[in-house]
């Protein structure tokens, strides 16, 4: 397996797409800080969020079975998975109760994170992702790149090329109106044809067993009102307590996301339509095991607005798939040591703990304190990420002698002198990969001012 | 153990110390005007907007604005000579050209208006399913923020309800604006006294 360094110095080996990458991502990030910038109180809403999200976690199992109890009075059916597993042998379940062979699927990273597409391929289910970024990425076969905008790494003659390929546009077309218009007709037919629809869960309402859907598009709509059953996939972490909560995290989600007020929709679905059904599967999925990790427990009230990706400076200059993790960037590097230290140890490490993340974040997620912590912790288990431990045990020791240091600096600032550039003989520490180090003075500042003590005497 | 209680008792192992709900303020807009902020935050969204001085007048606006006379849907009672929602069958209302409906709450900050399936006649999916809506509110109706508009909708009776903020949109390709995505290509509001 590939670490995200490795990953992203690929990335990087095309400059200007680098470029055009990193530009695309803080567009989206000045959108959002003009949109903050309409709301004077901002921060207080930060602050509250937090404290809901704090509050739902430390009485989630409360909160989670007046959310079932709620919900079965609406009429709806509530399941509960542990994990990945359960959870998409549930969807199967009723896909086959109900003899279907088609679904519409809208954005639901969860799902993602389960693998449903591949599982209910294997079980000969179409599932048709109907969000327009999602659906270029699974007819090219990729994941998403990013968690609100899942083809932000793909250019529109990609996606002109593919959609030529898969829906018959004209060959070399890539208005992006035209494109979208393509996938609109297309889409259209999918949604009528389908037998179930399958949405993810903003946020569900303990109080009145709601599940709310935000969209921009309109698909998520679209499959749970023309289709006879609906489906909402919810990690348990998604709970909020009241209603009008929603007017907090309403606020900040759009605004965090996109630059945008609201989203376009904000959908809240509390029973079934007229002769139909509408599930809800709860899914745990190694989110008790985090809110068991103190340090970590705070990464569970993220609301997916994507604000910390936009932001990050490696994220921007190393792509979604760098991370090779259903949620990549910030956030994503905090989440997924915890389900895999092994496979995800390197995570923490792609960043540079200038703080963004946590500034920009809108329940006040401390990102960059845990990327932090979770880097002693990858140390602590001896894993390679966690760096090169003799060589930093024979650092410490000679900067712990002075004489010793001292000769050394001499000694160094002499071949550098001789050699320019023999600094690149150290590459193997990497820290002289991409920079060189500073001409070398003539004479350290310790020989000088032990010089200017003589000259005062 | 299913699986309910194994969630539950993990939780219970796991959970952190008790921590207080806090109570949120009802925040309210600063704007004296909100039906100006509305009007300004919805065509910065890419809606249209019209104001009326007589519910009469709704009809007119919209022959005006949609002069093709394609499939027309309403839910409104007052608009004569039109397709009223007789049949709950969603697939019934592929082909709208033009819904037009009536909203009950609008929020001037986000330019967001909310209606349930009450308003709908059951129809839910008629605001995505038609090429083009029209949301019909009055301006007594306008609030400023979404804790305003939460606080006004108290507990929902409806099952299904939305905040529709403009037509359906998308920036998936190369983060270019493009309106009309699988939703309505366009939104028109008109505003009544």
């Amino acid at each position: 397996m590939m670490s995200h360094a490795k990953k992203a110095a690929i990335f990087n080996k095309d400059e200007a797409r680098t470029d055009w990458h990193d530009a695309s991502l803080w567009m989206v990030r000045q959108k959002r800080d003009f949109a903050v910038s309409e709301i004077p109180e901002w921060e207080f809403l930060r602050e509250y969020a937090s404290d809901i999200k704090t509050h739902t976690l430390s009485s989630l199992d409360t909160y989670l079975e007046a959310f079932e109890k709620a919900a079965i009075q609406n009429g709806a059916t509530v399941h509960w998975a542990s994990d990945a597993t359960e959870h998409n042998e549930i969807v199967l379940s009723i896909l086959k109760k109900h003899q279907a062979k088609k679904m519409v699927k809208s954005k639901s990273m969860l799902t993602e994170e389960c693998q449903l597409n591949d599982f209910l391929a294997a079980n000969d289910i179409e599932v048709i992702d109907s969000d327009l970024g999602e659906r270029i990425i699974q007819l090219l076969d990729e994941p998403p790149s990013h968690i609100v905008l899942p083809a932000i790494h793909l250019k529109k003659e990609e996606i002109g090329e593919l959609f030529h390929r898969e829906l018959q546009t004209e060959k070399g077309a890539t208005d992006p109106q035209y494109l979208t218009e393509a996938a609109r007709h297309h889409l259209r037919e999918k949604f009528h044809t389908a037998q179930v629809a399958l949405t993810g869960v903003n946020f569900g309402i303990a109080e009145t067993g709601e599940v709310v859907v935000c969209t921009n598009e309109g698909n998520a709509d679209m499959g749970v009102h023309l289709t006879p059953v609906h489906i909402h996939s919810m990690g348990i972490e998604k709970l909020i307590p009241r209603r009008s909560d929603l007017a907090v995290f309403t606020r900040l989600l759009a605004r965090s996301a996109t630059g945008q007020p609201v989203t376009v929709f904000t959908s809240h679905h509390r029973t079934p339509k007229n002769e139909g059904e509408m599930h809800i599967i709860l899914v745990d999925n190694g989110r008790t095991n985090q809110l068991g990790k103190p340090d970590f427990r705070g990464s569970l009230k993220c609301i997916r607005c994507g604000a910390c990706m936009n932001t990050c400076p490696i994220y921007r200059r190393s792509g979604g798939h760098s991370y090779d993790a259903t949620i990549p960037g910030p956030i994503g590097s905090i989440l997924t040591p915890g389900i895999d230290l092994k496979k995800y140890g390197n995570l923490p490490f792609a960043s540079t703990l200038c703080g963004s993340c946590t500034d920009v974040c809108p329940v006040k997620i401390d990102i960059h304190t845990q990327l932090y912590k979770w880097r002693q912790i990858v140390s602590e288990a001896g894993l390679p990420e966690g760096g090169n431990k003799t060589l930093m045990g024979i650092l410490g020791n000679g900067m712990a002698k002075p004489g010793f240091f001292h000769r050394l600096g001499n000694t160094g600032r002499k071949l550098l002198r001789l050699f320019p550039g023999s600094e690149k003989l150290l590459s193997f520490t990497i820290w002289t990969k991409d920079r060189n180090l500073p001409k070398a003075p003539k004479e350290s500042f310790r020989d000088w001012y032990a010089k200017q003590e003589k000259n005062e005497q | 153990m299913n699986s309910k209680e194994k969630i539950l008792l993990k939780i219970r192992e796991n959970r952190p110390n008790p921590w207080p709900l806090p109570d949120i303020p009802v925040f309210e807009s600063a704007t004296p005007d909100k039906r100006q902020l509305f009007i300004k935050i919805l065509e910065r969204g890419g809606s249209k907007v019209c104001t009326v001085k007589d519910i009469s007048e709704v009809n007119q606006v919209v022959s005006t604005c949609f002069p093709n006379g394609k499939r027309t849907v309403t839910t409104l009672p007052f608009l004569e000579g039109m397709e009223h929602t007789t049949s709950i069958q969603p697939d019934f209302y592929e082909g709208t050209e033009l819904a037009i409906i009536g909203a009950v709450l609008g929020v001037a900050e986000n330019g967001a208006l909310w209606l349930t399936e009450n308003e709908l006649n059951q129809v839910r999916v008629l605001p995505f399913i038609t090429q083009h809506l029209v949301l019909v509110i009055s301006e007594k109706l306008i609030v400023g923020t979404m804790h305003e508009a939460y606080k006004w909708l108290g507990t929902p009776t409806a099952g299904f309800g939305v905040f529709i903020a403009g037509p359906s949109k998308t920036a998936d390709i190369e983060q270019s604006l493009v309106i009309g995505a699988q939703g309505a290509r366009s939104l028109l509001v008109i505003i009544t006294p």
